[in-house]
């Protein structure tokens, strides 16, 4: 299974969204620190959850980083996560 | 290991705003800790800079000291404030202007404002 389509499965399993979208931007850092061979480096993740509406900004990310889990992340050069409610 | 986390308290500590980053604020080696660094050079804010590509401890140390995985990282007044998307998010909202007014850490609002409207 692609990165994108496990952070993909663990969110969607996570906060049910009723908007997920996971971008994988690799191809535009080619060649930048954290490139790696065959992309799934870079990914975006925009996110729309009422479960983040009662958290803070670095409550929402701390819920995402956890329920994609260390492993994953650990291998992921950049995410950026676009989160709210 | 314990000495990192004592390091990374005294300087939280000694210094209002600090960016955990990779490189440094004049010479930035990633994009995501160029974006903060030069939205807080742009507002004119006074803050101290850590490159953890120069300390491999302080690399490991900071992400323990938050439970964040990633750089860069800002503290205000030894709080963790965030990384590179809610530090972009909060610029364009406005809330990173009141918490600099909450913790007395002077900025230029007109900077903050042109950020603003160049990206509104």
């Amino acid at each position: 299974m692609t990165r994108a389509a496990q952070i993909h499965e663990k969110l969607q399993a996570a906060f049910s969204p009723q908007h997920l979208e996971v971008i994988d931007e690799s191809e535009s850092h080619r060649g930048h620190a954290g490139y790696q061979d065959g992309g799934e480096s870079h990914f975006r993740v925009v996110i729309r959850a009422p479960v983040f509406g009662k958290m803070s900004r670095v409550a929402r990310h701390r819920a995402v980083h956890a329920a994609l889990g260390t492993v994953l992340v650990g291998q992921i050069h950049a995410l950026a996560l676009d989160i709210a409610a | 290991m314990t000495d990192a986390k004592t390091q990374i308290q005294d300087t939280v500590k000694a210094n209002d705003v600090v960016l955990y980053m990779k490189g440094t604020k004049d010479m930035p080696q990633c994009g995501f800790s160029s974006r903060v660094a030069g939205v807080l050079n742009f507002m004119g804010v006074d803050f101290a800079d850590v490159n953890v590509l120069a300390d491999e401890g302080i690399r490991q140390g900071i992400k323990d000291y938050s439970d964040w995985p990633t750089i860069p990282q800002l503290y205000v007044k030894g709080e963790f404030v965030g990384g590179c998307d809610i530090i972009t998010e909060m610029t364009l909202s406005g809330e990173l202007d009141t918490l600099f007014d909450e913790n007395g850490v002077a900025y230029n609002k007109e900077a903050a404002d042109k950020i603003r409207e160049a990206n509104g």
